[in-house]
């Protein structure tokens, strides 16, 4: 599948902000089944200077700042992706992915092989998710037992975080801690993903926050997908021998095509698409507008 | 137990098995003995007095260190016991040797963490330890440095453990405190001890703050002759914030905040009174996280946004690199020997405290078999008030503690739990023993490590204590290590450098130093006048007219009361009524509510909370003999403060007093700072302030025409609060009336208390700013001054003091002084936006507030 993508962030201050330092996460990195072919970023007013990196779990982050007065930013990436991700589905339903117990997973974890050191970083606690409560774990046993695979109690979990929540924009905001979203029981796609992941790490496994978009047009007779006009978020959980699988709570899917990813990180506080530092003195307006077509 | 031979030390024993003055054969050591002598010689009262004067220098200058909710407020006195302890030579030569390659093991940990990884890679430290802990920085992976080493300053705190050896209990390393502290105590011993340092082999420290200021300067990326060093402190509530101050002017580098830099272009620039000036190294006093809030911790204050970027690009050194605070990581103790084989093939030289790590079954297992006997820390909080001792803990708190540690396991580490040796301390004419620790300081040089030759010792505050940390309030000592002969090496730096400030004149000036120089110099001035105008309302209260009737009725008391509120602006006060209903108690309550109340905005001991803050946080810049008189003023204040029995006559005293000690302290300022320093800074903000409170003071009292007996009582109240009741008459030698009044307070060009002067005065100065210089055309603050001047100028004394036609009001004085008031202010304004614009509000495009 060909994608084009335009995701535009705009902020508009009510007072004007002298200078501001900026990180962005917006370019697609690396990843199974995905390229990005072609890809840009337009920063209004223009950026006195911009430079690019790739961090500690390998994603790309820009950085720029801008040092005349301004009363909007404006920043807008065009991505032209390909994702071709379906054929690899096929191998989750295989014993190498399906088959593995939670005790077996744990076993192999205690290794020391590069893949299973890289991947055990992710069982740790995080800056979003940490100190976790009984609800936590206690939700999080009812899908994973000793004997059981992990792959079929990650896709039931998945599917109860489905259930069991409500999806209510503004009800949560990145900073409500973990435990309340758990209490709530209500929120946003970012919300699903680290419910599940704190789920998964407390029963001593390593699961990963994905960043990225998802195609919203339904094909015909299909429901159409939540998650438009923004950036997405799902997780992934690492399955030892396996690799990564990841898994969509808000859709209650397994990514496939429709899902492009742009980074990933232990939570959301290591892929924000746009943070920053204003010096001014009023309050700011958000925008976010994301766009997704197929190119034909 | 242990007894001393020498008569001084018969009281002295010890149920301690280890006390550093005695042999393992309980012989007094030799270097000990000596001391010993020496102290005979001084005598008990002879010691008392020098640990007198150590207190007495130590408060002249002002050391002091602030702890944390500490009811007696910030600043307390440093403490520094008159007995030093001592070390000998031989055996800290081998510690020595020991810190050397601990910082040289840690530095190589510090490079792996941060690159390859190899020491999780080959299973050498478990991952746990090193991503578990919250000093890990992710977004200090891969950062390139131009310099060899990444860990340039090291501290170990040492304490002897029971095989009688120096143990290494913390390690310190993202901006270790003390070295500052052990150079102030030298200082002071120096001073006090110097007949004792003449017969005993000290080591001298200053070669060692030779090597560490040639440090900073290697540590630039840029190889220039004068690279810009900043000292980045949190500021003035920082508990170290005086050995901030006191290396900043010890080395000569500028004292800033996160807010005096700012990054552009990918340079790091520090904002000073010309403009921006570029910044090579900090020397930063502010943790890891809070160094960058763009891509750490995000509500810091205390750092730069866009700093880590910088570093990145190898355009700016930080001492010590951000994101070295992984290796205050007592999780790394038990693999420490394995560590050190791997990196360099041999043995670890200094024993550790004995430590297990939970993430490991066996070393689990032990811990929580042995918890009540144990010392239980988190890996990455090592500060007292995360720290578990298993034998003070009840059953259910061991419970609660195990629970912890099942559930994180790899977060906790359990240390042995050891009494430290013991050291004499001196206290009430006796010798008693102390638990000490010693903190010890490595930097990076040319070759390998410089280690101090001393440290900083602390001991418990009381006997038996075995905590030990200047948090909690504890002692400090002098840490002399005596050598066989006598050092030869000379002190090459001056020890007194108190107001040495190495930038290169006015336009280099942090801005916020800049700053708090001109509030500074606001605040004493609205902080004097306010003081005289409210003494000599008390005054008149105190009068034995006014005694005489009970309800105060006549007209001037009502236009003075109503004048402290104006002058004060301490609305509504005496605004708000008519003052002639108010019973003698209730103008009381008023006044000293005016005078007392902290919280109200205005108020006397408000305007001098605001001074104090100002002044503190300009401390580099004072004398000792600054801060005496400052302290002075301090106390004058406090006792006033928690006097019961407050009557109209004590207030006067001590309004009296006040007055004396601000007129000395002003006096020292203009001669201990100089004028490119700031001192300018702290004139215009003097004169401006008396300016302004001329105006107001006469707004208040003579734009309303009085009958001419009560205007004949407030004039003379004037000038008396003016301070100007002799030179009136000696200048016109009349009665007094409003016109000569006019003239001597308004307009007299030669007389150093009118409006005029100050205007005049004024003008000059701020055509020293360094805007001010760059062409022809006036600054918007220049253009205010002059107008305001040339007003004051063009007006006549005999029409000001005339009414208008209905005969209540002086107009043409009303319109004058309104005008006037207004461009001052705006002077006021247009000097902040030109030179201090720092003051922009930082904030997060997304606000996320949680702690990394």
């Amino acid at each position: 599948m060909l994608y084009s993508i335009s995701h535009t962030t705009k902020y508009d201050y009510d007072a004007p902000v002298s200078y501001c330092h900026n990180i962005a996460v917006l370019k697609s990195r690396r990843s199974l089944g995905q390229e990005l072919l072609e890809y840009k970023i337009h920063i209004s007013p223009e950026a006195d200077e911009i430079s690019e990196r790739v961090d500690f779990f390998g994603n790309y982050i820009t950085r720029f700042s801008i040092q005349k007065e301004h009363t909007q930013l404006k920043v807008t990436t065009v991505s032209k992706i390909r994702r071709e991700y379906e054929q690899f589905k096929n191998d989750f339903r295989s014993d190498a992915c399906s088959k593995i117990s939670l005790d077996q997973a744990k076993k192999s974890l205690l290794k020391t092989e590069p893949d299973i050191l890289e991947a055990k970083q992710f069982a740790l606690e995080s800056i979003f998710i940490k100190k976790t409560d009984e609800a936590i774990s206690n939700y999080a046993k009812e899908s994973f037992k000793p004997n059981r695979s992990i792959f079929e109690a990650a896709e039931e979990l998945m599917q109860r975080i489905y259930i069991d929540f409500d999806f209510v924009s503004g009800f949560t905001s990145v900073s409500t801690p973990i435990n309340e979203v758990m209490r709530n029981r209500k929120g946003v796609c970012q919300d699903f993903a680290q419910i599940a992941i704190a789920c998964i790490r407390s029963v001593g496994l390593p699961a990963r926050y994905v960043s990225g978009y998802i195609e919203t047009i339904p094909p015909a007779g299909q429901e159409k997908l939540v998650g438009a006009d923004a950036s997405h978020a799902w997780f992934s959980i690492f399955i030892p021998s396996f690799g990564w699988v990841d898994f969509d709570p808000t859709n209650n899917q397994i990514p496939g095509d429709q899902h492009i990813v742009v980074g990933w990180g232990r939570d959301y506080y290591d892929v924000p698409p746009l943070k920053g530092v204003v010096y001014g003195s009023g309050k700011s307006k958000l925008k976010v507008e994301v766009d997704i077509s197929r190119v034909l | 137990m242990a007894e001393a031979k020498n008569a001084w030390f018969s009281k002295y024993f010890t149920d301690n098995t280890y006390d550093e003055m005695f042999t393992a054969d309980l012989d007094v050591k030799g270097d000990w003995n000596k001391l010993l002598e020496n102290f005979k010689d001084i005598g008990v009262d002879g010691l008392t007095q020098r640990q007198n004067d150590i207190n007495w220098l130590l408060e002249e200058n002002g050391v002091t260190y602030n702890v944390y909710n500490d009811p007696n407020g910030l600043n307390r006195p440093w403490n520094l016991n008159v007995v030093p302890f001592l070390l000998d030579y031989k055996e800290w030569q081998l510690i020595e040797k020991g810190l050397k390659q601990r910082a040289d093991i840690l530095d190589r940990v510090l490079k792996d963490i941060y690159g390859d990884r190899k020491l999780i890679k080959e299973g050498i430290v478990p991952h746990e330890v090193i991503y578990s802990h919250r000093g890990f920085l992710r977004q200090c992976d891969k950062i390139h440095y131009k310099i060899d080493r990444h860990l340039l300053l090291y501290a170990a705190d040492l304490a002897r453990g029971s095989d009688g050896r120096m143990w290494v209990v913390n390690d310190r390393s993202q901006a270790p405190s003390g070295m500052g502290y052990a150079l102030e105590n030298r200082s002071t011993a120096n001073r006090v001890f110097s007949d004792v340092f003449a017969d005993m082999n000290i080591k001298r420290l200053s070669e060692f703050f030779k090597e560490f200021n040639e440090l900073l300067i290697e540590a630039s990326p840029e190889k220039i002759e004068n690279p810009n060093i900043v000292i980045l402190t949190p500021g003035s509530h920082n508990e170290t914030y005086f050995e901030h101050a006191y290396l900043a002017s010890f080395l000569g580098y500028p004292l800033v905040q996160g807010n005096d830099l700012v990054v552009r272009d990918g340079l790091l620039y520090m904002k000073s009174l010309k403009g921006l000036k570029r910044v090579h190294v900090v020397l930063r006093r502010v943790d890891d996280v809070f160094a960058d809030p763009l891509e750490l911790r995000e509500d810091s204050h205390l750092g730069v946004a866009g700093l880590l970027d910088v570093v990145r690009r190898q355009n700016v050194a930080v001492v010590n690199p951000i994101g070295s605070g992984i290796l205050e990581n007592p999780g790394l103790i038990p693999f420490m020997p394995a560590i050190c084989q791997f990196f360099l093939k041999e043995e670890l030289n200094l024993p550790q405290i004995a430590s297990w790590w939970c993430g490991q079954e066996k070393e689990r297992n032990f811990v929580l078999e042995n918890l009540n006997k144990l010392v239980i820390k988190p890996i990455d909080r090592t500060n007292r008030e995360h720290i578990h001792f298993g034998e003070l803990l009840s059953a259910k708190e061991l419970e609660a503690l195990r629970i912890e540690i099942e559930k994180k396991p790899y977060h906790f580490v359990a240390q042995e739990h050891i009494s430290f040796s013991t050291t004499p301390n001196y206290s009430k004419g006796n010798f008693e023993p102390r638990n000490m620790v010693a903190r010890t300081f490595a930097i990076a040089g040319k070759m390998g490590y410089n280690v101090m030759p001393g440290g900083l010792v602390r001991v418990a505050p009381e006997r038996d204590n075995i905590r030990v940390s200047n948090q909690r309030g504890g002692t400090s000592k002098d840490f002399w290590i005596i050598g066989n002969s006598k050092t030869d090496e000379q002190p090459s730096f001056n020890w007194n450098r108190k107001s040495a400030v190495s930038v290169s004149g006015l336009d280099d000036l942090p801005s916020l130093t800049a700053e708090n120089l001109y509030w500074a110099g606001r605040y004493v001035g609205r902080t004097l006048v306010n003081a005289r105008f409210l003494r000599m309302v008390l005054k008149q209260i105190n009068a034995p007219e006014a005694h005489a009737q009970q309800n105060i009725t006549n007209g001037k008391l009502e236009v003075l009361l109503k004048a402290v509120t104006q002058i004060t602006g301490t609305f509504p006060g005496f605004m708000k009524s008519d003052t002639t209903q108010l019973s003698s108690d209730q103008i009381l309550d008023e006044l000293t509510a005016v005078l007392l109340d902290r919280n109200r905005v205005g108020s006397l001991a408000n305007t001098m909370s605001m001074f104090n803050n100002s002044y503190y946080s300009i401390r580099n810049l004072w004398s000792s003999d600054m801060w005496r008189v400052f302290e002075n003023i301090q106390k004058i204040w406090r006792n006033l403060e928690i006097e019961k029995n407050l009557t109209v006559t004590k207030l006067i005293r001590a309004l009296n007093q006040l007055i004396t000690r601000l007129i000395a302290f002003m006096g020292l300022i203009e001669e201990s700072i100089m004028v490119d320093q700031g001192l300018l800074l702290y004139f215009i903000g003097l004169q401006l302030e008396q300016g302004m409170l001329t105006i107001t003071k006469c707004r208040a009292l003579l734009v309303i025409k009085q009958s001419s007996q009560t205007e004949y009582e407030i004039l003379e109240s004037l000038l008396s609060s003016h301070e100007s009741l002799n030179i009136y008459r000696y200048s016109y030698r009349s009665y007094i009336r409003i016109e000569p009044v006019i003239s001597l307070l308004l307009m007299d060009l030669h007389y150093p208390r009118s409006l005029a002067f100050h205007l005049g005065r004024l003008q000059k100065d701020i055509a020293r700013l360094p805007h001010s210089k760059k062409s022809d055309v006036f600054m918007n603050y220049e253009k205010f001054v002059f107008e305001a001047f040339s007003s004051l100028r063009l007006a006549s004394s005999e029409a000001l003091a005339n009414s208008n036609t209905d005969g209540l009001l002086r107009e043409e004085l009303d319109n004058l002084l309104e005008k006037l008031s207004d461009l001052l202010f705006k002077t006021s304004q247009s000097i902040s936006n030109t030179y201090f614009n720092h003051t922009y509000k930082q904030s997060q495009l997304v606000d996320q507030n949680f702690p990394i």
